[in-house]
């Protein structure tokens, strides 16, 4: 982006905070969003703030997920811009097989401080490997809170790239999942897990 | 309207800016080069739409729809800024014969009379001046106005209004002194 592109942008997403103020009451630092249309999983919203990825979430289309911005972000500016491109390129690399592995910051503040402990310990499961929620509740300090750890996964703000899909149930079973259970599937199988 | 009626006529607006605004936003800075008059474009054009909203069809492109109403808004605001600049443009000739009595200053008012010999030729090098330094000069001097006056009615900054006055003295002190 050039120098004259980025102060265009500026200009322009300055104005967009004028329209939103006046005219909603949302003010200060915008939320960006872009859609991911047509992924192996269905349709990804995505949503980042300055301090990362806030957002991957499965809906029915751009309306649908923007209702839900709307509402989880009650007072912010959300806008549809290009901040997100490299996130949807790494996600499409991922898709393609090509790399398996997120360099993308992720912002947890969503969530509680137990909740960021078990993702945490879920981010250090890689492609390929799978764990349990007993193995996570263990591992976040409070080995008879699997039932919690169920309820960290179900609040994941930004599935596939925290691995909450690389959780499954003691037994090998698949437990449950956010997006459905034939995305969890599709994606532990993409990359490599054998399943029971 | 109740809260919670208001909520979702706000959220309404708030999806359509969501989805468009910056788009928008760019579309109608290209056409009016004008961050001021952006600004109430893009407002107009998003109030407008949402007052409107029944009457997109489902299926049709709002993209499109929205669009169109932005280019629609600037090219009324266009129009209008080009019948105002020349109603100006004949008032200026119309006072041409007043004194240009601010040659020693910046100040409308004083200094040289109506009889003054620099006094035609003047005004007869006013009229060529860039159109903008005209308008502002005129506004300044014949019609006495403040700059802040200036800029609302020719459509700019307060700083720009006194960048042209500024421009077209300099020039004419240049020339006849």
């Amino acid at each position: 982006m050039t120098v004259r592109e980025r102060d265009e942008e500026r200009a322009e997403r300055a104005l967009v905070g004028r329209a939103f103020a006046r005219l909603t009451g949302r003010s200060g630092e915008p939320l960006d969003y872009a859609m991911m249309d047509d992924t192996p999983v269905g349709v990804l919203g995505l949503a980042a703030g300055p301090a990362g990825l806030r957002r991957i979430t499965y809906v029915k289309d751009e309306d649908d997920f923007l209702r839900r911005l709307l509402a989880d972000f009650p007072s912010r500016p959300i806008e549809r811009s290009g901040a997100l491109d490299p996130v949807r390129r790494e996600l499409d690399r991922y898709f393609a097989g090509k790399s398996l592995r997120f360099d993308t910051s992720v912002d947890l503040s969503d969530v509680s401080a137990f909740q960021q402990r078990v993702l945490h310990e879920l981010l250090k499961v890689t492609a390929g490997h799978v764990t349990t929620y007993t193995r996570l509740a263990q591992q976040a300090g409070r080995p008879r809170a699997a039932r919690a750890v169920g309820n960290a996964m179900h609040d994941n703000p930004v599935p596939i790239i925290v691995p909450c899909h690389r959780c499954l149930r003691g037994d090998g079973s698949l437990g449950g999942y956010g997006g459905g259970l034939p995305a969890k599937e599709w994606l532990l199988k993409h990359e490599g897990a054998v399943l029971l | 309207m109740t809260a919670h009626r208001r909520a979702m006529a706000s959220d309404t607006l708030a999806l359509l800016l969501a989805k468009h605004g910056l788009e928008l936003a760019r579309h109608l800075r290209r056409l009016v080069r004008d961050d001021e008059v952006t600004a109430d474009l893009l407002q107009d054009t998003f109030l407008r739409a949402h007052g409107a909203l029944g009457g997109l069809r489902p299926g049709s492109n709002e993209r499109a729809w929205l669009y169109r109403i932005a280019t629609n808004a600037a090219l009324n605001h266009l129009r209008d800024r080009a019948r105002q600049a020349a109603a100006l443009a004949r008032h200026a000739s119309e006072v041409a014969v007043a004194a240009p009595v601010w040659l020693d200053g910046d100040q409308p008012g004083g200094g040289a009379s109506e009889t003054d010999p620099r006094h035609a030729a003047v005004w007869a090098r006013v009229a060529g001046l860039p159109e903008r330094q005209r308008l502002a000069l005129t506004l300044r001097m014949s019609g006495e106005c403040a700059y802040d006056e200036i800029a609302r009615r020719m459509g700019g900054t307060e700083a720009a209004a006194r960048a042209n006055v500024h421009q077209a003295i300099k020039t004419l002190r240049k020339e006849f002194r």
